[in-house]
């Protein structure tokens, strides 16, 4: 990405303004990208505690890095890269398996909406979170790269090509990518499609 | 029931479920569809698959969530010299802390050899006198040896006498 490019990048001008030592423009970042990240890293790690800190991690990076950054890249790139990084590390340390042991899906966790909903009978509440349950079952046994390429392009509806900086690969990568992550994904929860 | 997907990559597949296509490629997708069977049946459930996964809704985000952040960032400022460095290096691996501790070493060195460079210089005069001393006492020794040899020689005579 070329400086006349980066020029278009709003959040990478509110950055440089950082760099000047403003801290509104810390704020206004904060305010566009916190839910994106956090969520993002929610479906990541399946624990809405440990994605918050881990969340907090990411803009006291961002934070930490204001006086030597350079717009190289679409600053979304850069925080969902920071995201990744921090995300997958949490998973390779092993914290994960602890957690998805205690994956009862009536935590915390689950959108508030979903338990005060008293309109829901106590039956449909129950399939609701057994389907939920598999939905996030089948996308934690994904590879990490396959999940992290999924969490971003459906749910937080990223190009390929700003995937493929993240993850590190080609955009045709990112494509192969998804193909195999989402054939495995209709294979696991094709039942709950019909 | 065979895609004819084979004539294109199949990814394509996923970016017109997902509503990621422009207009001309999405028209030749359609196209493709009418006749194939196979693709149907994939982008059928591929849009099926997307609303099974519409159902996983994120929490909602912590109320206090920035507050504890400023407060770190607050924090960020306070850190001692040390702290920032013990920071940087905590998340590296060995294999590159260990250069870096390997070149901070030769650094240390470096400038200890520079601050004394009397270590280096070649030995001064006095070293060559006492050198000549202890040439001087060993032939000292050497001529005490000759003597006492001598004098060895000077008896042999009275043992052939015996």
């Amino acid at each position: 990405m070329g400086v006349a490019a980066a020029a278009l990048d709003y959040d990478a001008e509110l950055m440089l303004r950082v760099k000047d030592g403003d801290g509104v423009s810390f704020g206004l970042l904060l305010e566009k990208h916190r839910v994106p990240v956090i969520h993002f890293l929610y479906r990541l790690v399946q624990e809405s505690a440990v994605a918050e800190e881990l969340a907090q991690e990411v803009f006291l990076r961002v934070y930490r890095s204001r006086s030597s950054y350079e717009p190289t890249a679409k600053f979304t790139t850069w925080l969902f890269r920071i995201a990744t990084h921090l995300g997958l590390n949490w998973l390779r340390d092993g914290k994960h398996e602890r957690g998805l042991e205690r994956l009862d899906y009536n935590s915390t966790d689950v959108p508030i909406h979903q338990i005060s909903d008293r309109r829901a009978s106590v039956e449909q509440q129950l399939v609701s979170d057994a389907k939920l349950a598999e939905v996030r079952l089948a996308i934690a046994a994904l590879p990490e790269k396959q999940r992290a390429a999924v969490l971003m392009h459906k749910y937080e509806e990223m190009e390929y090509s700003q995937i493929a900086r993240v993850l590190g690969c080609s955009e045709s990568a990112v494509k192969s990518l998804l193909f195999r992550a989402y054939e495995t994904l209709r294979a696991r929860l094709a039942h709950m499609g019909r | 029931m065979n895609c004819p997907m084979e004539h294109r990559k199949p990814e394509t597949l996923v970016a017109y479920a997902a509503g990621e296509l422009d207009g001309e490629t999405a028209a030749s997708i359609e196209r493709h569809l009418r006749v194939c069977p196979g693709c149907r049946l994939w982008v059928a459930e591929q849009a099926a698959l997307w609303k099974t996964l519409d159902i996983w809704e994120a929490p909602a985000v912590s109320a206090d969530f920035d507050r504890r952040l400023y407060r770190r960032v607050a924090g960020e400022v306070r850190l001692s010299w040390w702290e920032r460095l013990t920071r940087t290096l905590r998340p590296m691996p060995l294999r590159q802390i260990l250069p870096l501790a390997a070149t901070a070493c030769l650094l240390l060195i470096a400038s200890f050899l520079v601050q004394q460079p009397d270590q280096l210089a070649p030995p001064h005069p006095g070293a060559g006198l006492v050198r000549a001393d202890q040439v001087e006492r060993t032939l000292d020794d050497l001529e005490l040896l000759r003597q006492f040899g001598a004098g060895n020689q000077v008896e042999a005579p009275h043992a052939d006498t015996m």
